[in-house]
């Protein structure tokens, strides 16, 4: 016995104490956000008598047109930054041209600045846009994106370009000789192929986009139609933390469903991708 | 390398005959000629991608020239013009691969960070947002009075959803103008404009108020200033309007504006007209102010302090992160790395839940778990700890919150190394009577620290502009007792920034922000241009 607990046993006890770290504000947040109290003062662990008025009184609130942006915002972000960063990744990746190593060192070094730094900037400036081009001006959701998918290449086209590098050339080759165009070697030979790291950069863009506040704040605070879940939570639970922690409790967890359920999903590529992309660079 | 680099791929060569794809056989068309080839489908999506930009070129043209924007006039039919040349003609393949990310990098990543760097030298904030023509014609129309031969109109009030206010004048001769705080229009050079009978019902988002809705707005509308060449238009009662004169005279050539009434004379300092007297103006102007911003960080007692606590903090914050997270993480790995334990994966799969979780929420949670009197963890400790609200318990409390954020990653990516590692290295040691702490320091973390150590500046790098963890836990207080821009003994500089810019009392000041933005620009890429050093992806470039 003590023999088993030197070699495994202690692994077991260091894994069950990590969970408790790791899952108990989890299930604080679950179980709050069936409290009959709904306050932060009446919370206990296992409530006794589980209601969904919470969830009722977080439905009351905008709290369906915060989710509802948020998933437009991050979800059109996503598939925008997949799409432009793999564009150029195919260029990077098979083309030899003039500029391409300049090119692959200046985003890098585009890097060095990120746009989360520039928030006062992109906040003047799109209220200057919003003067000539009210549709995607300050406080649209259209601006945000836009905004968003300035910051889509970088890290991304240097993730999806090295993988694109470990797909054989002989593919696309033959293609060539056949006739195919690059816009079809690239719609329909590389891109199937790298699915994998499209959905991680995809996964990492969803999820970056969904937990900006600063950029979101700087670019919708002023119309409140337009706030997403960080920026609508935010303020719904600033200042009045003890009275509303019930129903904000149900909107974290609603909140939280669709990374969860894209983690879940895309589980197999995010470790692999994750080390393979970071050691590359 | 560089031979390759200038080398012409020969399949790129291949496809630059036009028309290849489209395989009718017939000679390239001045159709094909123009899109390029390729399927129709292909063709259709690019020639309607490019029409829009075209249409949406020419929509913008005549309000960049209504608000005099020339340089960005010139830019986007610069870029228009640039895409239609691209993207209807054959060949150029890696541009148009290329050019649709960096025309969004362009604007919206270089462009914010350049305009950043031009805001930190001026002094751009509440009071001067406005270019000095404007600034000058509003200082007119604050001051006026209607001399006794004043043109005088009918008034009706008109407002829009934001609750902006405008007059619809009628003068003597029966011509009727549309004036708003901003401008003066003669009523027929208005597109959008509703009419019933001969009433004037509403102009583009203004909408016609009754006299007793009007009535509501009196004290408003008594206010409004609708500026004109030589002073503004106002409200006498309220249907009736005047022309007043200003009281305030610009002379361009001496740059100084006069009160007429008082004969006070007020000279231009940056960014304000200013008398003898120290009489401010307001508003003023976006003008340049020199390094004054940067300086001011480091020279002016009541800011330095703070500013100096807040850099130190924001070191220690993100090294104690990454330090803290990589430990647990590392430890974890290696705890559960072991094939012989039974339900490894489950342990695995539950560990990374919180990094699965919008880390927003998870943040936001925290602050109530860390409540002093109602939070969990109190309740769980049996204690009265001020967790937020202690400066130093605070500075914990945002370490910990962290910790629980990032380990995951770490374990997840430590994980894998570990596994990458030879494991007949370490039966060779084991053989030759290595300890297991010996086996750990000298075979196991060098050998890790090869995949982990660039890793570990990357989250360096984003832990040291962790903006959510910091601001959404704490907001960046408890406040640091006497600053003058609002410091907490937990921002750390992004933060900072953030509130100099949005939540000062005093107002916002962007100038400012924009120079603290910049020094973290420096930091930032000082930090970068070092993990490039550890990692391989200069040499890749083949």
């Amino acid at each position: 016995m003590t023999r088993w607990f030197q070699d495994i046993g202690w692994r077991h006890l260091v894994g069950v104490v990590a969970l408790l770290f790791a899952l108990f504000p989890v299930a604080w947040v679950l179980s709050a956000s069936v409290n009959p109290t709904g306050t932060l003062a009446g919370q206990q662990l296992i409530p006794a008598e589980p209601t969904l008025e919470n969830f009722r009184a977080l439905f009351a609130t905008d709290f369906w047109l915060w989710f509802r942006n948020s998933l437009i915002v991050a979800g059109t972000g996503a598939l925008g930054t997949v799409l432009l960063a793999a564009l150029a990744a195919y260029a990077f990746s098979r083309l030899r041209f003039r500029g391409r190593r300049t090119g692959l060192l200046s985003l890098l070094l585009v890097q060095m600045f990120p746009q989360l730094l520039a928030f006062v900037a992109i906040f003047l400036m799109m209220i200057a846009i919003g003067d000539v081009a009210p549709a995607i001006g300050t406080g649209t959701i259209a601006g945000l994106i836009l905004v968003y998918l300035g910051g889509a290449m970088g890290v991304n086209t240097w993730l999806i370009k090295g993988f694109f590098d470990t797909i054989p050339k002989d593919l696309d080759e033959s293609a060539l000789v056949d006739g195919a165009t690059h816009w079809q070697v690239y719609s329909r030979i590389i891109m199937p192929l790298a699915a994998p790291i499209l959905a991680v950069v995809g996964l990492l863009a969803f999820v970056a986009i969904l937990n900006d506040f600063v950029i979101a704040n700087a670019v919708l605070s002023q119309n409140s139609d337009s706030w997403t879940l960080s920026i609508g939570l935010f303020r719904y639970i600033d200042d009045r933390y003890g009275a509303r922690w019930g129903p904000f409790s149900a909107g974290a967890v609603i909140g939280s469903i669709p990374t969860v359920f894209l983690f879940m999903f895309l589980q197999k590529y995010i470790v692999s991708g994750l080390t393979q992309g970071s050691v590359k660079g | 390398m560089s031979t390759t680099d200038t080398k012409v791929d020969p399949a790129g060569g291949a496809s630059r005959s036009p028309g290849r794809g489209s395989g009718d056989g017939s000679d390239p068309s001045w159709l094909e000629r123009i899109t390029g080839g390729g399927s129709p489908l292909v063709v259709l999506l690019r020639i309607s991608l490019l029409g829009l930009v075209v249409y949406n070129a020419v929509v913008f043209t005549a309000r960049l020239v209504d608000e005099r924007a020339w340089l960005a006039l010139g830019a986007m039919w610069l870029a228009t013009v640039g895409l239609v040349w691209l993207f209807t003609r054959p060949g150029r393949i890696p541009a148009k691969f290329i050019v649709p990310g960096t025309i969004f990098l362009l604007v919206f990543q270089i462009y914010p960070v350049l305009y950043t760097g031009y805001i930190a030298f001026t002094n751009f904030g509440t009071g001067n947002v406005l270019d000095k023509p404007t600034a000058i014609e509003q200082l007119q129309a604050q001051a006026t009075r209607v001399p006794p031969d004043a043109i005088r109109y009918d008034s009706t009030a008109f407002a829009d959803e934001t609750g902006a206010l405008a007059l619809l004048l009628t003068d003597p001769d029966g011509e009727q103008l549309f004036g708003t705080s901003e401008e003066l229009t003669p009523l027929d050079d208005l597109g959008d404009v509703t009419t019933e009978g001969e009433q004037v019902t509403a102009v583009g988002a203004f909408e016609r108020l009754s006299l007793v809705d009007a009535q509501e707005f009196a004290s408003e509308l008594q206010e409004l200033r609708v500026p004109t060449d030589d002073g503004a238009i106002q409200l006498q009662s309220l249907t009736t309007a005047a022309r007043a004169e200003s009281t305030r005279v610009y002379d361009e050539e001496q740059d100084l504006v006069t009160d007429t009434v008082t004969g006070v004379e007020y000279r231009p300092v940056e960014g304000n007209f200013v008398s003898d007297d120290g009489d401010v103006l307001t508003p003023g102007w976006v003008a340049i102010k020199g390094t004054e911003n940067f300086t001011r960080a480091f020279t002016s007692p009541l800011i330095r302090g703070p500013f100096i606590r807040v850099f130190i903090w924001n070191y220690a914050f993100a090294i104690g992160s990454v330090f803290l997270t990589f430990v647990l993480g590392l430890g974890l790995a290696l705890a559960l790395n072991e094939p012989r334990m039974r339900s490894r994966r489950l342990y695995r799969s539950l560990l990374v839940i919180p990094y699965a979780l919008p880390s927003f929420l998870t943040a936001l949670v925290w602050t109530g778990l860390l409540n002093t009197e109602f939070g969990a963890v109190n309740g769980l400790l049996g204690a009265d700890l001020p967790w937020l609200t202690d400066p130093w318990l605070a500075k914990i409390s945002i370490l910990l919150v962290n910790l629980w954020l990032g380990f995951p990653y770490m374990f997840l990516v430590t994980t894998g190394a570990l596994q990458a590692i030879p494991s007949d290295m370490l039966e060779a040691a084991s053989v030759d009577g290595a300890g297991v702490w010996q086996k750990f320091s000298r075979i196991t973390l060098p050998n890790l620290m090869i995949t982990v150590a660039p890793l570990l500046i990357a989250s360096f790098a984003f832990n040291f502009n962790n903006f959510n963890t910091v601001y959404l836990v704490t907001r960046g207080g408890p406040p640091i007792q006497g600053a003058q821009t609002p410091a907490g003994h937990t921002d750390i500089l992004v933060s900072y920034v953030y509130r100099i810019a949005f939540e000062s009392g005093r107002g916002a000041d962007y100038g400012f922000a924009a120079a603290i933005a910049v020094l973290i620009f420096i930091m930032v890429a000082g930090i970068s241009a070092y993990s490039f050093r550890y990692t391989q992806a200069l040499e890749e470039i083949a």
